[in-house]
């Protein structure tokens, strides 16, 4: 056997998620068309490692396959050379589809997740510049797909130490250890999401079905990506294209019967002569939903998104991509939940069915409502100046335009009370590289341009300013680049940034004023990872960041109507500047319970918040609450635990527990918008006999959220709501179609139809949860 | 070279969308739908009047409004009118207009406290007979001190229960104008 050249080959995008392979050797004996060349591989979780016996690798071209034995290894004999595609199935995995060119003998790795709940970005990736101390989850295509009709928020919920602040069932964005907004910065594609994310009632502008995985990444290592906050990230990701010549795609419909929502879905891809293509597209429509015992009016949802993704590689050395994303939506605010004055809000809160409730479904969407257009575009451009060496040219432009309706006098409700446009140009140039003999770098210098603009003829004064900002940064990561069982990483980054705002005093006189800031901040951090085996690793991360103020708390000032307060910002606010340690275990313990623990201790000297003011600001529409932008030391701390007990191949147990406390030390409070504690379980199954229940999974889950009582009657307007319990249950059911493949899945959320209310939804002081829902959702892959 | 050249026409078509953002040298947004000022003013048959008058020109925060409450004769039947106008503009808007325009949807609530001898009924209707309460009759009684509170809701529901006689714990809606006058009644 001689080791020669590499073939290199892309799985089928479509699936790529659940695969990182590759390692190949081949031999040199080829006999020019004789048919006796030979397949061999080795098929493991790609979580683990751990091989997988059992699996199917199935030639579809040739209508014949193999089964692993118990070291994960299967052969396949008599091959022609040509080019063929490959199906690798597992129990409980998503089959793989991999497109390949046999010249000789090959030998393949294979990883597949059975365990998705235990994978992590650098697996996701498997390069070298990816390996991290910081802690991150993934999740796949395939989940994924099923739960497109949702938001990416909800999505993400699944994640351990990952909670939801929505404003209802259409709006919602993620809490990562507690923090949101302003703090969790969202990379899309690479691009780091611009829009307005001051607000609690804006969510994402992206589409999740376009993601090939979704990551949270929980470290502190984060540097590369300029973060608000300290390693709370979530990457929004597609695959490379296939290399496969022909037309892939899927297509992908859901049905649900709360809100009698419809989504579809579906996505093309090719890889060209000249270069790799890739297109989908999203609809998505939906009515009012419906809680156990009423409709929530005009809470209905649309949505219509389009992506374009296109790679080149134009040699060995330059590759280039592009994309081009549009999202946009139109979502209805409860109708019940619009109020006036402290008043109405008190009337509201007393209220069992919420006012304006109308007796019969609808998909209307009337004022209050949110009409929001995201365009992304993104280039690429990646040049290897040697095997070690690559340098990265990034360009992400992105257009968001946001408009919200009011219910208002006159005929003013077809006029937008918000219209916001935010200009934003991202270019990059990044260096990956070895260093020394001892170091691997990834480098880069960042600049950032925003340009927000209030459109007028709203007829409102604005809440937030017309602003341009520009920020200019650059860090390093230096990593060791030959771990054994130590891994370790250290790096820092620089920011400056320039703000220039376009506003008005609170004079009578109502003059223009075009203050500017500058703001100088760094950011350290460093990691070490000790892995002893393949059964368990360690990791702890510490770093320390200066984060700036946003123009929302440097200059918000009126009335929020999305959250009926009166908000003034603060034009002397310093930076916030935070100490973040986490610690993780993550390990196996005889190949069938697996564990993942991690704790986080979080210290922000000058942590810029909402304060509720005692006296209430008296306007001719009565009295409104006063929050004012103020800054206090506090302490964020908690706990993320995964326990994942699977004995055997077809059946597994997983329970996952969250805890966050938000301390604010200068008033001696509790910190508000804190998820409360929360206990998730399933149970899943699959059938594995050839009776007709084959390729069918069962899965039935239970969550517990605790009732959030840190917070104090004074805090709030009502306190927190009780805690709930809700249980889940989830058939599927795959149905092989010659090449291609039908999946059909069954899944009910609040099966027991619980009427409850959420701490971290707005809506709270208004309305019920939505009830039962159950969702058809049918995928077919070719 | 081609892809470079494409790239450069993708750049300068999202530049060009970049430009109705550029609105940084506009002025400052004229608000509309502003309240500044009520009055509700009280007649007698004799021809006196009493105004409670409430005004805030800067709107929402800066200078604190201006409230002017009044003195009643006791056991004597007012005739009450509301006017409500936007006196941070010139000429000054008389946004009764607009709420008459739109009565069907807008409905006035008078809620005197519990120590204030005085009741309010409606004296007008919108097309579907359901109180306005931009004339309303507002009888007194014996000699008190208290307060009248004032509340204009936009979109209530007339038909709740109670609402068509002026109580508001059914309404619903959103709060136009919530004002409370001081009133002595001797």
């Amino acid at each position: 056997m001689i080791l020669s050249d590499h073939i290199s080959f892309r799985l089928s995008g479509l699936l790529v998620l659940k695969v990182v392979f590759v390692l190949l050797f081949f031999s040199e004996n080829i006999y020019a068309q004789d048919c006796s060349l030979s397949l061999t591989g080795k098929i493991m979780d790609k979580g683990t490692a751990i091989p997988l016996e059992f699996s199917n690798v199935f030639i579809e071209d040739l209508g014949r396959g193999a089964v692993t034995d118990k070291d994960g290894f299967f052969e396949i004999k008599n091959i022609c050379p040509a080019d063929y595609h490959l199906a690798v199935s597992h129990l409980g995995c998503e089959t793989v589809e991999i497109f390949l060119v046999i010249k000789k003998d090959t030998f393949i790795n294979l990883y597949l997740s059975h365990h998705e709940e235990l994978l992590d970005e650098v697996v996701v990736h498997g390069s070298k510049a990816e390996n991290t101390t910081a802690v991150s989850s993934t999740i796949n295509r395939a989940t994924i797909t099923t739960e497109s009709n949702e938001n990416i928020a909800d999505i993400l919920e699944s994640i351990v130490g990952v909670s939801v602040l929505r404003n209802g069932s259409g709006i919602s964005k993620p809490v990562v250890h507690g923090l949101f907004g302003n703090r969790v910065t969202i990379l899309n594609n690479g691009i780091a999401q611009s829009g307005q994310q001051w607000g609690n009632d804006h969510a994402p502008e992206i589409d999740p079905f376009v993601a090939d995985h979704l990551s949270v990444v929980k470290g502190v290592s984060t540097l590369a990506y300029g973060g608000n906050s300290l390693g709370s990230l979530v990457m929004v990701e597609s695959a490379p294209i296939t290399n496969d010549p022909h037309l892939h795609g899927e297509t992908n419909y859901t049905f649900e019967t709360n809100g009698l929502g419809h989504t579809i879905n579906a996505r093309l891809e090719k890889k060209n002569d000249w270069a790799a293509w890739r297109v989908s597209g999203s609809l998505k429509r939906k009515g009012d939903t419906h809680t156990p015992d009423y409709f929530l009016t005009n809470t209905g949802q649309r949505e219509n998104n389009i992506a374009f993704q296109l790679d080149k590689k134009w040699n060995s050395r330059w590759d280039t991509e592009f994309y081009y994303s549009l999202f946009n939506t139109e979502i209805g605010v409860l109708r019940g939940s619009h109020i006036g004055n402290l008043t109405d809000l008190n009337q509201a809160i007393g209220q069992k069915i919420p006012f304006f409730t109308e007796d019969n479904f609808a998909y209307n969407i009337n004022p209050p409502r949110q009409l929001v257009n995201h365009h992304l575009v993104k280039v690429s451009i990646k040049h290897s100046l040697s095997d070690h060496q690559i340098l990265k040219f990034n360009y992400g432009g992105q257009l968001n335009q946001r408009k919200e309706f009011d219910i208002r006098r006159g005929d003013r409700s077809d006029i937008p009370a918000l219209n916001l446009n935010q200009f934003s140009n991202f270019f990059e140039v990044a260096y990956d590289g070895d260093f020394s003999e001892h170091f691997f770098l990834k480098t880069g210098i960042q600049f950032t341009y925003v340009d927000n603009g209030n459109q007028s003829g709203t007829g409102i004064l604005p809440l937030i300013p017309n602003y341009d900002a520009a920020k200019t940064g650059a860090y390093f990561i230096l990593k060791n680049s030959n771990p054994s069982k130590w891994f370790y990483e250290f790096g820092g980054r620089y920011d400056f940034k320039y703000l220039s705002i376009f506003t008005i005093d609170n004079r009578i006189s109502r003059n223009i004023i075009r203050p500017t800031h500058h703001f100088h901040n760094y950011t350290i951090s460093g990691g070490v990872k000790y892995q002893p085996s393949h059964d368990f690793k360690s990791s702890f991360n510490l770093g320390y960041l200066l984060r700036a103020p946003e123009v929302n708390e440097l200059y918000s000032a009126g009335l929020h109507q999305g959250v009926s307060g009166i908000e003034e910002g603060d034009p002397n606010l310093n930076s916030e500047r935070s100490l973040k340690a986490t610690l993780s275990f993550d390990g196996v313990v005889k190949e069938k319970l697996f564990f993942q623990v991690l704790g986080y201790f979080q210290h922000v000297q000058d942590f810029i918040y909402l304060q509720p003011q005692e006296e209430f600001r008296l306007t001719i529409r009565g009295a409104f609450p006063l929050f004012i932008y103020k800054q206090a030391n506090v302490n964020i701390y908690g706990t993320d635990v995964l326990l994942k007990y699977a004995p055997r191949q077809n059946w597994s147990l997983t329970a996952k527990y969250a805890i966050v406390r938000g301390d604010n030390l200068t008033d001696d409070v509790a910190l508000i918008n804190i998820p409360s504690d929360n206990i998730s379980t399933s149970f899943s199954y699959i059938f594995s006999d050839e009776n007709f229940l084959k390729n069918t999974s069962l899965s039935l889950s239970g969550s517990y959220f605790f009732r959030q009582g840190r917070i104090t009657d004074e805090q709030d307007f009502l306190s927190p709501p009780d805690g709930y319990g809700l249980i889940g249950f989830q058939a599927a059911r795959d149905f092989p179609l010659g090449k291609n493949k039908l999946k059909i899945s069954l899944k009910a959320d609040n099966l027991l139809n619980t009427a409850y209310r959420d701490y971290l939804n707005r809506l709270r002081y208004f309305a019920d949860e939505p009830g039962r829902n159950i969702k058809l959702n049918i995928r077919y892959v070719f | 070279m081609k892809l470079s050249n494409k790239l450069f026409l993708l750049l300068s078509f999202f530049a060009l969308l970049s430009l109705p953002a550029c609105n940084d040298d506009e002025g400052p947004e004229d608000p509309e739908e502003v309240i500044t000022t009520l009055n509700y003013s009280l007649f007698t048959t004799s021809g006196q009047v009493v105004t409670l008058s409430f005004s805030d020109l800067d709107g929402d925060g800066g200078n604190d409004p201006v409230i002017s409450g009044g003195t009643l004769m006791a056991n004597t039947t007012y005739i009450g009118t509301a006017d409500f106008l936007n006196e941070s503009v010139t000429p000054v808007e008389i946004v009764t207009e607009e709420i008459e325009e739109e009565d069907d949807e807008h409905q006035l609530f008078f809620i005197p406290s519990s120590s204030l001898n005085a009741t309010v009924t409606y004296s007008d209707m919108d097309d579907d007979g359901n109180p306005i309460g931009l004339s309303s009759t507002l009888v007194t009684g014996e000699a008190s001190d208290g307060q009248l509170t004032i509340i204009l809701r936009h979109q209530p529901d007339k038909a709740a229960e109670g609402v068509a006689a002026g109580n508001i714990e059914n309404a619903g809606g959103e709060t136009d104008i919530e004002v409370t006058f001081d009133v002595t009644i001797q």
